[in-house]
């Protein structure tokens, strides 16, 4: 069992699953104290020893099912199928296997152990057999669905199916002979036959479920490692999610970083005179110490997001972060703009932050189809909304200043400059590719504070880690 | 100790909490390996709950500590009672005098005052708070850290020592070993992610909310005089509201009491106008409230439209 349960762990750290050696001695010290019989207790032991984060257990019941129950439940499963084959209910089924070893004993016959599992129905121990059979074909070296025959037949060779197959024929033949009526001979002689091909089928079915547990195409399933150097440009849906996640994971780092921060930054300097006053209780022994507290502001920001379709999955990742981190700002506010430009702040007062993006991003606000403008919204804004920007607030800009040839208006992206404490750009293009063709980029960065690239996720994490106290 | 799973589950429910089997095995196991157990969940599915349960079925004591934000070892672990130290050495003036009599300078009477200090460091100035408590009972306690995801990275830390080796550190005093090792329970509501070191020492329990079959059970129990024919509208109407997106889901505790209010209210079967009125027993929030509406009035109208085809499929049987 030791082996099992090592390869187990191996399969979750494959899947991205961090299992410590400690956890895996509590898993074998678990398992040897509940025992096997139970499929549900190895489950709820291997999991509260093995799985420490409520987001992995999906994927661990999944490789719980493919890897431990898979082959008992295939082989009860297809004990299910030809009990429906031969019509029968549990109770009759149970009969007729007694009579089977009826007919086994009264034919006198000395049967291999395998052949009376399988036709006495053993499922345990033809589980047992099919395992021992799997570990001398080296089963647990499968990758590729192409090599699932190859195997199927290693497999075969380990547990004897041809021997198998003449044993349980020539048991066909034999209940001709006996004294029974016909009905029952060839309900016998259906089942036999029946069992004969199940087995190669269950063999085949084993192979492909343990195939499909070591896939390395299933393994990158929950790597969420790696997302935070992948480009904003190229996610498919799936990354779209694990991204969200990442998001999340990373307002929370951040969070807790500042919290810390401020933490050490309460204390002031010493305060003497404060010092000797509240000393005055203890007959002027200087119990407590005194120190400044200083007052440390929180930033105000407002966020402007492009979100026509080049850039709309960067723009809704920062506006996610941003939100994920609400109180860590005494006030946000967010804009997004194509050629228009819309507040969404109440948005996401009103809702969760995925449907305030999905609002935002779906044309509810502003058209999303129209061409960029970044000049039209910079003037709309200017004019309409510049009462949100005073002396303390950061506006962060968030696109690629592709203007589609339109005036750039950097006179009122000056203005908004000038009123607010700084300026912050972020283009999800790569730096390189600034100023060419329509971009202005290079007529907006001379009024801004920082302009930075932002591609991935740990590029943003950076620029937000920068708007936060110190 | 549990002598196996069933009696988990036995001797839970004598204390009237339906354990699943999942949540038993995880029981037995923590009190089997000697493991704290981290219990992580939705708020309202029962996780203090838990540990206080476990404490009676176990016939132990129950030492709790809430966790919060900037909860430090002075209130988790121990503190030092200045004012008791004060006051004794005033009143013990006199016999400080005599202590330092004859002493020859100021030198000679600080080390003979320095060779008496431990009787200012002892344990009889030291003012246990619970998890000192815990360490130092005599007889095996339920230790329940409560919400520990409320509480600071630091003190997740300073709790490693204490998990993993059932002991504490207090400088002057040394190193207390737990006598009984306490079987110790950790909730959290996932505000925060723990650190791996914490999850590492401890076992992992996940409680979601109950299906349908097994609300219906603690129901049952938890409010007895509520009949069964209210239960299964509440437990269903519930059910409905948890696959809304809502700000905070309804818990088991919710449901508790919406059900203990409308007992109160002797009604027997629910109403639109009814679960209007009374919906602030288990949905929190302004926004949740009309959300929670819309979804009822859908789910009333199902009610009444499969009630009303039974009837009539009653009638076509009778003609």
């Amino acid at each position: 069992m030791q082996d099992k349960l090592l390869e187990f762990a191996e399969l979750l750290r494959a899947n991205g699953l961090r299992v410590s050696p400690a956890e895996l001695l509590d898993a074998v010290g678990a398992v040897a104290r509940t025992g096997l019989g139970e499929r549900e207790v190895l489950r709820a032991a291997l999991a509260s020893t093995m799985v420490k984060r409520a987001r992995e257990v999906p994927v661990f019941e999944e490789l719980f099912e493919l890897y431990f129950s898979g082959l008992g439940e295939i082989i009860r499963q297809t004990g299910r199928a030809i009990q429906r084959a031969l019509a029968m209910g549990d109770r009759e089924f149970q009969e007729f296997l007694e009579q089977v070893e009826r007919m086994l004993r009264e034919s006198g016959r000395e049967l291999s152990e395998l052949a009376r599992a399988i036709l006495l129905h053993n499922t345990g121990e033809l589980e047992r057999r099919l395992r021992e059979a799997a570990r001398q074909a080296r089963l647990s070296s499968i990758r590729r669905p192409l090599e699932e025959n190859h195997f199927a037949k290693a497999l075969e060779r380990a547990v004897g199916l041809a021997e198998l197959e003449r044993e349980l024929n020539e048991v066909r033949k034999a209940i001709g002979a006996l004294p029974y009526d016909a009905e029952t001979r060839e309900r016998l002689d259906t089942y036999v036959g029946i069992r004969i091909r199940e087995l190669q089928e269950i063999i085949r079915r084993y192979v492909r479920l343990d195939r499909q547990s070591r896939d390395p195409a299933a393994r990158d399933r929950s790597r969420l490692s790696d997302i935070g150097e992948k480009s904003f440009y190229h996610l498919s849906e799936a990354e779209l999610d694990r991204m969200r996640q990442a998001v999340t994971r990373l307002a929370q780092r951040l969070r807790n970083v500042v919290a810390i921060r401020r933490r050490r930054g309460r204390r002031g300097r010493f305060d003497a005179k404060r010092t000797l006053r509240r000393s005055l209780e203890h007959g002027g022994v200087p119990f407590r110490l005194v120190f400044d507290r200083r007052k440390r502001e929180k930033p105000q920001v407002v966020v402007l997001c492009d979100v026509s379709d080049s850039v709309r999955n960067a723009s809704r990742f920062m506006l996610q972060f941003v939100y994920s981190l609400q109180d860590l700002y005494s006030r946000v506010r967010s804009f997004v703009f194509v050629a228009d430009i819309g507040e969404v702040t109440e948005h996401f007062r009103n809702h969760d932050a995925a449907q305030a993006l999905e609002a935002a991003l779906s044309g509810g606000i502003v058209n999303v189809y129209a061409h960029s403008n970044f000049g039209r919204a910079f003037k709309t804004f200017a004019s309409d909304h510049i009462g949100a920007i005073n002396r303390r607030t950061t506006v962060i800009v968030m696109g690629d200043a592709r203007n589609n040839w339109n005036l750039p208006y950097d006179s009122c992206l000056r203005e908004v400059r000038q009123r607010a404490r700084q300026l912050i750009w972020l283009n999800p293009e790569s730096r390189s590719t600034w100023g060419f063709g329509d971009s202005v980029m290079d007529q907006y960065a001379v009024h801004c504070d920082l302009v930075e690239e932002c591609r991935n996720l740990n590029q943003l994490y950076r620029v937000v880690d920068r708007l936060l106290p110190r | 100790m549990f002598a196996s799973i069933d009696d988990v589950i036995a001797r839970l429910a004598e204390q009237g909490y339906i354990a699943s089997r999942r949540i038993a095995t995880v029981i037995y196991l923590a009190s089997e390996l000697k493991k704290p157990l981290l219990v992580e969940g939705p708020a309202g599915v029962g996780k203090t709950d838990l540990a206080r349960v476990l404490a009676l079925a176990l016939g132990h004591e129950l030492i709790r500590l809430q966790c919060y934000e900037g909860l430090d070892e002075s209130k988790a672990l121990y503190e030092w009672e200045y004012a008791k130290q004060l006051l004794y050495t005033q009143i013990l003036k006199d016999k400080i005098g005599e202590v330092l009599g004859g002493t020859q300078g100021l030198k000679a009477a600080v080390e003979r005052i320095a060779s008496q200090d431990e009787v200012f460091f002892s344990e009889r100035f030291i003012l246990p708070r619970p998890l000192l408590r815990a360490i130092t009972s005599e007889h095996p306690v339920v230790l329940l850290l409560d919400e520990i995801d409320k509480a600071d990275a630091e003190f997740e830390a300073f709790l490693l020592e204490l998990l993993s080796d059932f002991q504490v550190t207090v400088p002057e005093l040394g190193t207390f070993k737990a006598r009984t090792i306490p079987l110790v329970v950790l909730t959290s509501n996932n505000a925060r992610e723990m650190s791996d070191a914490l999850k590492r020492r401890c076992l992992h329990l996940y409680i979601d909310f109950p299906d349908r079959a097994r609300e219906l059970e603690i129901l049952k129990i938890k409010a007895p005089e509520a009949s069964e024919k209210l239960a299964a509208e509440v437990v269903s109407v519930v059910q409905s509201l948890r696959r809304l997106d809502l700000k905070k889901t309804p818990g088991i505790s919710e449901t508790i009491d919406w059900i203990k209010a409308l007992t109160l209210l002797n009604v027997q079967s629910l109403d639109e106008e009814l679960v209007g009125e009374t919906l602030d027993a288990i949905v929190k929030y302004e926004g949740d409230i009309r959300k929670a509406q819309e979804e009822l009035r859908e789910h009333l109208r199902q009610v009444r439209a499969r009630r009303g085809s039974a009837t009539a499929s009653d009638r076509d049987l009778l003609n």
